[in-house]
């Protein structure tokens, strides 16, 4: 991950020129990490509007916190810090529909789409769909530190390192946390191989 | 090499192993390995497995709008900023360059003042001098910080004990 701490490099170098008053610099940021920082939290909380309302909160924190900013970790470390901070905040507070409600009625809704559906891939679409369901709700029963660690890992490809100052533990504790949750997803998701 | 599965702390290489992120000679060691052992083969197949899996997961399209939201969010933040710099600016410290002079001239005055009567008290006092130094938007964002990393901390520490973490 060489290549990736370079860029790293790079973004505090840019985070710095924000603190100096240019704005540019963060439009830069903004374009780098705004589909990572979105798709972490869509997967975390399992809703788009709420991923994006989220990932707002993520940015603007950057931005009024632009005065102080001190290059102290890699930038995607701040940022992911930043993002799953709100991500676990918005579960605790359950402003975004519980997953497994939301799941039932996705799968509800299913039939009437399929029926009007007719297209000769139809069975195809469903199992895809199926196992697509199964996935999302495979990751969604992870306790949430499990799954903040493994969308981080699988994901974004943050570093042990990375996700350990993210999640306020040590590198061990996150292979202990990975090893865990992958466990669970192999019992449920390996028949799919 | 022992089976990496004896232990978690090694097996948990298998899982490295799949993601392919060990370096190359532990990646032949271990592969050396898995072609003979018939459990860390179904592990590393399983494994890949959920790899694949959640590869499926693609990513909801993001609002075409979303950046111009978020800039109209930061230009409504930065109009509260200098509203707020506006209104505290007559008390904020001067700059530098034109408080070094004049604490300069201050200080000789009160050096004179000191010396032609010992009995008055100095007007300036250190402590509120420290005071004035803090922006009131640093307090803000200092506050502001300290919440989101103790909230944070909460977090982790409420988060399930280690055996269901
Ligand atoms: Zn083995």
């Amino acid at each position: 991950m060489g290549g990736a701490a370079v860029a790293l490099d790079y973004d505090a170098e840019l985070m710095l020129r924000v603190k100096e008053g240019d704005g540019a610099s963060f439009a830069v940021l903004l374009e780098k990490h705004r589909s990572s920082v979105i798709h972490f939290v869509y997967r975390m909380v399992q809703n788009q509007a709420v991923a994006e309302e989220l990932a707002q909160e993520v940015f603007l924190r950057v931005y009024r916190s632009r005065s102080t900013y001190e290059p102290t970790a890699k930038f995607t470390t701040w940022l992911f810090r930043i993002a799953t901070h709100l991500a676990l905040n918005s579960l605790r507070d359950g402003k975004n529909q519980r997953y497994e409600d939301r799941l039932d009625e996705q799968t509800e809704d299913q039939p009437a789409r399929q029926l009007a559906d007719r297209r000769p891939s139809v069975e195809q679409s469903m199992v895809l769909e199926a196992r697509l369901d199964e996935v999302r709700r495979a990751v969604a029963s992870l306790p949430a530190k499990q799954r903040a660690a493994v969308l981080m890992h699988k994901y974004e490809e943050l570093e042990y390192s990375q996700i350990a100052r993210v999640l306020n533990c040590s590198e061990s504790a996150v292979k202990s946390l990975l090893f865990r949750a992958y466990e669970t997803l192999r019992a449920r998701l390996a028949y799919m191989a | 090499m022992n089976c990496p599965l004896e232990t978690r702390e090694n097996a948990a290489l298998l899982v490295s192993h799949a993601a392919r992120e060990l370096a190359p000679d532990m990646a032949v060691r271990l592969d050396r390995h898995v072609a003979q052992c018939a459990a860390c083969s179904q592990f590393i197949e399983r494994q890949q497995a959920v790899w694949e899996a959640l590869d499926r997961w693609r990513p909801e399209p993001i609002s075409p709008d979303f950046n111009r939201r978020l800039y109209a969010r930061i230009e409504e933040l930065d109009r509260q900023a200098s509203w707020w710099h506006r209104l505290t600016s007559p008390l904020r410290p001067m700059p530098a360059r034109h408080a070094m002079p004049i604490a300069a001239t201050a200080m000789l005055l009160l050096a004179a003042g000191v010396l032609m009567d010992r009995s008055r008290v100095p007007a300036a006092r250190p402590v509120q001098a420290q005071v004035e130094m803090l922006q009131p938007e640093q307090v803000e964002h200092a506050l502001d910080d300290m919440e989101t990393i103790r909230q944070f901390d909460r977090a982790m520490r409420s988060d399930s004990p280690d055996p269901k973490m």
